[in-house]
């Protein structure tokens, strides 16, 4: 028996928000998003967290042709991995590769919640768009729930250095081109 | 360096050419007036809030860059003509000659959020619940009671619009 029906509505997964042109976010999808993520024909889905992500989750992403980019904390499994922690340089560097090429778009950018580590490189990729530190925060905290933003993730987004990024003319989208020229 | 407008965010972010864009956002102040004019490339603004509350500069900074300001006096879903600004807002919206669009209030909490929930419920089909997320984004879950009861009981189906079809925007999937 189905107790539960969505009628013709479609649900977006916890904390979904549009970020910029074909760039998504969110917090982990569930089945009852699925009908909701085929209206964004995504091409890539960027996962931040060092656990996999539900079955479910990866055959949807299989039988659509989505590619999931593993931008673990850890990449190697390393034994101090934690649920909790947040993400470091590499993982950071390695996620805004994936979004430096507009080949990979749409393209959707999610954690377990939707807050730290995607907060953590929306962040990161605001600073190369060369935003001022506080609109960077401002926008990770709303994101962030009653129990607000974490100073290691501002510390992050801080930090970051926007020099350190190659852009590459040809494949870069034009939201962060256009901030360069 | 940029300084967007606060609580800057996207409506509507999929088209292939970017071209059908809306944002949402609080009142822009000139210190945002560089970041509006050298990345967003707007053609329509549209303020929900009270005309004498358009400053001189804003005026200038709209006219000089050629961006048709529209203004909705509103404050609030309170309003007793509120169904008709809103049905106005949708003509807009269903019009892709206007587009992209700005949408801002003062602060791009209430007044947008409203705005914001009724697009996803009318246009894009989204349920309650994931409007009401969004719109908890924005306010930091604050003073919303009156606001979401309005998106909820908001309904079209007994409203003709007039529309043109061939103007319709691409990303409709759910009218």
């Amino acid at each position: 028996m189905n107790i539960l029906t969505t009628g013709n509505k479609i649900i977006p997964p916890i904390n979904f928000c549009p970020v910029e042109h074909r760039l998504y976010r969110s917090g982990q999808p569930s089945p009852l998003n699925f009908p909701f993520l085929s209206t964004l024909k995504l091409k890539c889905i960027v996962w931040l967290s060092n656990e996999d992500p539900e079955d479910s989750f990866l055959e949807y992403c299989e039988l659509n042709n989505i590619t999931i980019q593993f931008a673990a904390i850890n990449p190697d499994f390393g034994e101090d991995d934690n649920p909790w922690d947040g993400l470091n340089e590499k993982s950071i560097f390695s996620a805004l590769e994936t979004l430096l090429d507009k080949q990979n778009y749409p393209l959707l950018i999610c954690c377990g919640m939707g807050r730290h580590r995607t907060g953590t490189v929306i962040g990161c990729l605001r600073r190369l768009m060369n935003w001022n530190l506080a609109s960077c925060s401002e926008e990770y905290r709303r994101f962030t729930g009653s129990r607000g933003g974490r100073i290691l993730v501002e510390l992050l987004i801080e930090g970051f250095d926007r020099n350190s990024i190659e852009i590459d003319e040809e494949r870069v989208p034009d939201f962060i081109f256009n901030s360069f020229k | 360096m940029y300084i967007p407008p606060l609580n800057l965010g996207m409506i509507i972010n999929s088209s292939d050419d970017n071209k059908e864009v809306i944002y949402r956002s609080g009142f822009p102040q000139p210190m945002n007036y560089k970041y509006i004019k050298e990345t967003l490339n707007l053609k329509t603004i549209i303020y929900f809030g009270k005309k004498k509350d358009i400053t001189k500069e804003y005026q200038k900074f709209t006219e000089e860059n050629g961006y048709n300001l529209i203004v909705f006096e509103m404050d609030s879903v309170r309003d007793d003509n509120i169904n008709d600004i809103m049905l106005e807002m949708f003509k807009l919206v269903l019009n892709k000659d206007n587009y992209p669009i700005l949408m801002h209030s003062n602060k791009g909490k209430h007044r947008i959020g409203v705005v914001t929930g009724l697009i996803r419920k009318i246009i894009l089909g989204w349920s309650i619940s994931g409007i009401y997320q969004e719109y908890g984004i924005y306010t930091g879950n604050v003073k919303g009671e009156m606001d979401l009861e309005f998106i909820n009981k908001f309904d079209l189906s007994d409203v003709k619009i007039d529309l043109d079809l061939d103007k319709l925007p691409s990303f409709i999937n759910y009218v």
